[in-house]
């Protein structure tokens, strides 16, 4: 068995001596090995597959040096005396005569090592066969939401994810989707040279000099629906594309980035799943089971750090709220939600007719009726809170998002922050601990600033450093936490920026509590910020708001 | 000084909507630092240095004074059909290092993130596409890159190109030599010069390239004087010279004033006893990081005597057929290709430069570096030489935490003199 990783390895003639090939789709969550060989900055897909290879004793391997992280994984393996035999295939940016001819060559250099490695003859003959053998015609159908998937590698399960929450993926133009335009190879040509311009002819990688056919079809295709630009962490040869075209794409696009382990599933499950709730034409029509008497709509928020319920009636009328802190199982954090709200709204469980949750810890709320994603819900919590807003900034606990909403209170864009959990509310608690003072005075604390100084590092942990320099330095409480607040603010204010953002202006999520950020940001971005009464309900409020909508759209429950 | 510097660099921030004043502005700022590094700021620095300095302020200003006779280009360019065609190379990553002098790198890079671009590319790669986005560069005639040293290239000269409208060419460098692939290097380098030729109105003559190999021969046997001295002697160095360094053994080799710079260097070496720890560095250097200012910067105990990018190709052209010698020197430059060839070069310039210690310094997001940093550390324990990984960024000064390096270097510097000299 012979492992490989790019689209554009000749793996048909490792296969035409009668070896098996298989591309390395690693499985593995963490790099012990790998992290022992080369950098923790690496691009994480190297290092998984250096982990993969050596972990699982894949010992033969072709690589392309399709990248500076795949060149340097060549390097590493290279030196590591379990792997029997390793080659890496040259391949041209350019696509001209003079570069065809010099694949060719390459191809022919692997054919050549590997006859040396393990003394076989090369079959022109196999070759041919395993290349009319590859030649198809099946072509994917057209569904309800229709998604292609462009960028950098990705795993099988985002496709699968996709298809889960009710889009079809109907391209994946992405390193691991697309596979060479096999052509029949008749027995007057020769199959190396046949073989070297047909992988040259792949729908090109972004490491290609002539990249402009590769938006052709997303350009041309008037059903796909939205796109999802994937790219892994520390590749950044597709962010250049994705900053290319974000404005030139006429339909919805979602940028995610991933380390390709599960370790970001959760966050990657709600954009996945927000991004194609935002698409859906005809809107949720899961079937769900209405028990209460009442036209009665509980929401339940489960968050990182806390967890809050609002109860609705068919009015729109709060009859009911709480906020509690989320303890180490969401789901008690959840029920004990839910009892402090219905005993506020004097009301039973029984009387609702909807219970719908959303936050980090939807999926693992068993007595919802409905999960929706808490982009959607902070978007309809806001926009009913105040319908002139078009622009919502929900910094909560592990996370900070930006959404946009149009006039009527659809989501028409977002983004969230990575998996780092700078400038959340993670951040201020941390540097809260390291200052001593409680995480609710530190809005207050920060407005008698007096000094102006700087924090440069945004990593929660590289600031704490800093914080701590500053301490050493007998600066003052207040201006450190000012500094602080700037910090959050520069983040923040990116990816307002990312995403477009219009007036007007509010804040949602714990963080809205604090005077001093909001203050900051507002002077960051020359703009008002509303913050709500009660900024912490804003997402139970919307996932309450979404189940009543369910109940007036008379779908057949 | 410093607090100028910042004021200059709010002014920057406060006007960015305005691109032509800031463009004045940061043309103004290099303009300035030429004045002062050409009449003030000389106090114990050697010649050699000072006319260093001098001749960076003038490389970086002259695709700004003259864009209508300029072109983008990367470190591993071949800049010397440029200079044959009297045509101001503008070095994109120079640019963003001086960039970063002025304390501005933050907001350039900022505008390139909120572009979509990643916050893991390459510092130098996003200071540079973050002017652009802010339309604060001049737009010059043509963009041309090589494929190496590093993927960022590519699609960063393909950005220029298709945001300034103007035309882009890439030399797609070969992984290993052959006669095959110095052909196929060559049959670019025409191409490119094709395009140039369009560009700029400019006629390609062969022999005014061979006038310019002649001058890149002679800068390199003075380079490799320098080489030779420096095994017995100690030239006072800094980080911001070492950088500037890549200025004149890259995109400015083969022009008068780089050799008069490696002219007046062989002599100023002599003049300069060994002593200390002498120290090699490898990859990129943080000039402006104070806890590797305060140990390596004109330190008479810890002496900076080189870095590797500085030595990535040190042989004679054949100016006899001086298109297929740049494409040779492109293939056979030591980052190209096998890591192992790298490490074959900077294991001989240890050896030979008599090397106490080596500091690599992981740029952030320069995977073509730190990829190869532990095949590199385990070499160098075969030959016994203490080896430091720092991690930091050399214009993002967010992304480099000081006190940890500072503890880093420190203890690495106390291990060598725990060691005493080889």
């Amino acid at each position: 068995m012979t492992g490989y990783v790019c689209k554009y390895t000749p793996n048909l003639i490792i296969e035409s001596f009668g070896d098996r090939t298989l591309r390395i789709e690693p499985e593995v969550s963490s790099c012990e090995i790998a992290d022992g060989l080369t950098h923790p900055n690496m691009c994480s897909y190297a290092r998984l597959v250096l982990e993969e290879c050596l972990g699982k004793h894949i010992d033969k391997i072709v690589l392309v040096n399709c990248c500076d992280a795949i060149r340097r994984l060549y390097d590493i393996l290279k030196a590591e005396p379990s792997v029997k035999f390793i080659h890496i295939v040259d391949l041209p940016r350019k696509r001209d005569v003079i570069d065809r001819i010099r694949f060719k060559n390459e191809i022919i250099r692997l054919i050549e090592s590997y006859q040396k490695s393990f003394d076989v003859n090369f079959s022109a003959e196999a070759l041919r066969n395993l290349l009319n053998s590859s030649v198809s015609t099946t072509k994917k159908e057209y569904g309800d939401i229709n998604i292609a998937i462009i960028g950098g590698r990705s795993r099988r399960s985002l496709e699968k994810m996709i298809e889960e929450f009710g889009g079809n993926v109907i391209y994946n133009l992405t390193c691991t989707g697309t596979v060479p335009p096999f052509r029949p190879v008749g027995s007057l040509f020769d199959p190396v040279e046949a073989y070297a311009d047909i992988l040259l002819d792949s729908y090109p990688c972004m490491r290609m000099d002539d990249i402009d056919e590769r938006l052709d079809i997303i350009e041309e295709d008037k059903r796909i629906d939205g796109v999802i630009y994937h790219t892994v962490k520390f590749c950044d040869l597709y962010s250049y594309e994705y900053a290319m075209i974000r404005d030139r794409i006429r339909v919805p696009i979602l940028k995610l980035e991933t380390d390709y382990t599960d370790n970001s599933e959760g966050q990657v499950r709600t954009r996945v799943q927000a991004f194609i709730e935002s698409l859906k034409r005809d809107s949720n029509k899961r079937m769900v089971t209405v028990t209460g008497r009442k036209d009665i709509v509980i929401g339940i928020d489960s968050g990182s750090t806390s967890t809050s319920a609002v109860i609705i009636d068919s009015n729109k009328s709060i009859l009911g709220y709480s906020i509690v802190p989320t303890g180490a199982k969401s789901i008690e954090s959840a029920e004990k939600a839910l009892e402090i709200a219905l005993k506020s709204a004097g009301i039973s469980k029984d009387d609702a007719s909807l219970i719908v949750a959303t936050g980090y810890g939807r999926v693992s709320i068993p007595f919802a009726n409905l999960e929706v994603t808490e982009i959607t819900c902070h978007a309809r919590g806001a926009f009913f809170l105040d319908n002139s807003v078009r622009t919502i900034i929900d910094i909560g606990g592990q996370d900070s998002k930006v959404i946009r909403i149009d006039e009527n209170g659809n989501v028409i864009d977002f983004i969230m922050n990575d998996k780092c959990s700078a400038g959340t509310g993670r951040f201020l608690e941390n540097m809260s601990r390291v200052l001593d003072i409680p995480v609710d005075r530190m809005g207050e604390e920060s407005l008698k600033w007096k000094e102006d100084i700087e924090i440069s590092s945004m990593c929660t942990v590289f600031a704490e450093s800093e914080v701590i320099t500053l301490i050493a330095k007998n600066k003052e409480k207040s201006d450190i936490i000012h500094a602080l607040n700037k910090s959050i603010t520069r983040r923040v204010a990116s990816l307002i920026e990312k995403v477009g953002g219009v007036k007007n202006y509010m804040m949602t999520g714990g963080v809205a509590k604090n005077t001093g950020v909001v203050r900051c940001l507002e002077e960051k971005i020359g703009e008002k910020i509303t913050v709500p009464k009660e900024p912490q309900i804003v997402g139970s409020l919307g996932a309450a708001l979404s189940g009543l909508e369910k109940l007036s759209d008379k779908i057949d429950f | 000084m410093d607090r100028i510097i910042r004021a200059y660099s709010r002014l920057i921030e406060s006007n960015l909507d305005r691109p032509e004043l800031v463009k004045s502005l940061i043309r103004f700022g290099l303009e300035v630092g030429k004045v002062w590094v050409d009449h003030f700021n000389r106090n114990g620095i050697p010649p050699s240095l000072r006319y260093l300095n001098s001749i960076c302020f003038q490389f970086i200003l002259e695709p700004l004074r003259h864009p209508e006779n300029s072109g983008f280009v990367n470190l591993l360019a071949p800049a010397e059909i440029l200079h044959s065609m009297d045509i101001y190379p503008m070095f994109i990553e120079a640019y963003s290092s001086f960039v970063s002098g002025f304390y501005c790198e933050d907001i350039f890079i900022d505008r390139a993130e909120s572009r979509g671009l990643s916050g893991t590319l390459c510092s130098y790669h996003k200071t540079f596409l973050g002017s652009l986005e802010y339309s604060v560069l001049p737009r010059l005639k043509f963009a041309v890159t090589s494929s190496i040293l590093c993927d960022g290239n590519s699609n960063t000269f393909k950005y220029i190109s298709k945001s300034y409208k103007i035309p882009y060419y890439i030399v797609d460098v070969p992984y290993e030599y052959s006669e095959e692939a110095v052909r196929y290097v060559t049959s670019q380098l025409r191409e490119m010069i094709s395009m140039i030729e369009s560009a700029t109105g400019r006629r390609f003559d062969i022999d005014r390239l061979r006038e310019v190999i002649r001058t890149e021969n002679e800068t390199r046997g003075y380079q490799r004087l320098c080489i030779e001295r420096l095994k017995d002697h100690s030239m006072p160095n800094t980080l911001t010279f070492e950088m500037y360094k890549l200025f004149v053994t890259h995109p400015e080799m083969g022009r008068k004033e780089t050799l008069e710079f490696f002219k007046l260097l062989s002599e100023d070496v002599l003049k300069y006893p060994d002593g200390g720890y002498r120290i090699f560095w490898v990859h990129i250097l943080p000039y402006y990081l104070y806890p590797v200012q305060k140990h390596l910067n004109f330190n008479d105990e810890f002496k900076l005597i080189g870095s590797d990018l500085n030595f990535d190709y040190l042989e004679d052209l054949d100016e006899k057929r001086p298109l297929e010698a740049i494409a040779r020197k492109l293939i056979l430059n030591v980052n190209n290709g096998d890591f192992r060839r790298k490490i074959e070069n900077i294991k001989r310039l240890v050896t030979d430069l008599r090397i106490d210690g080596v500091i690599h310094f992981c740029q952030w997001g320069c995977r073509q570096s730190f990829g190869g940093v532990m095949l590199l550390k385990r070499e160098l324990e075969k030959l016994n030489i203490p080896f430091l990984i720092i991690d930091g960024d050399g214009v993002d000064r967010r992304n480099s935490p000081e006190g940890q390096i500072n503890t880093r270097l420190s203890a690495f510097l106390e291990m060598l003199t725990g060691r005493g000299k080889r």
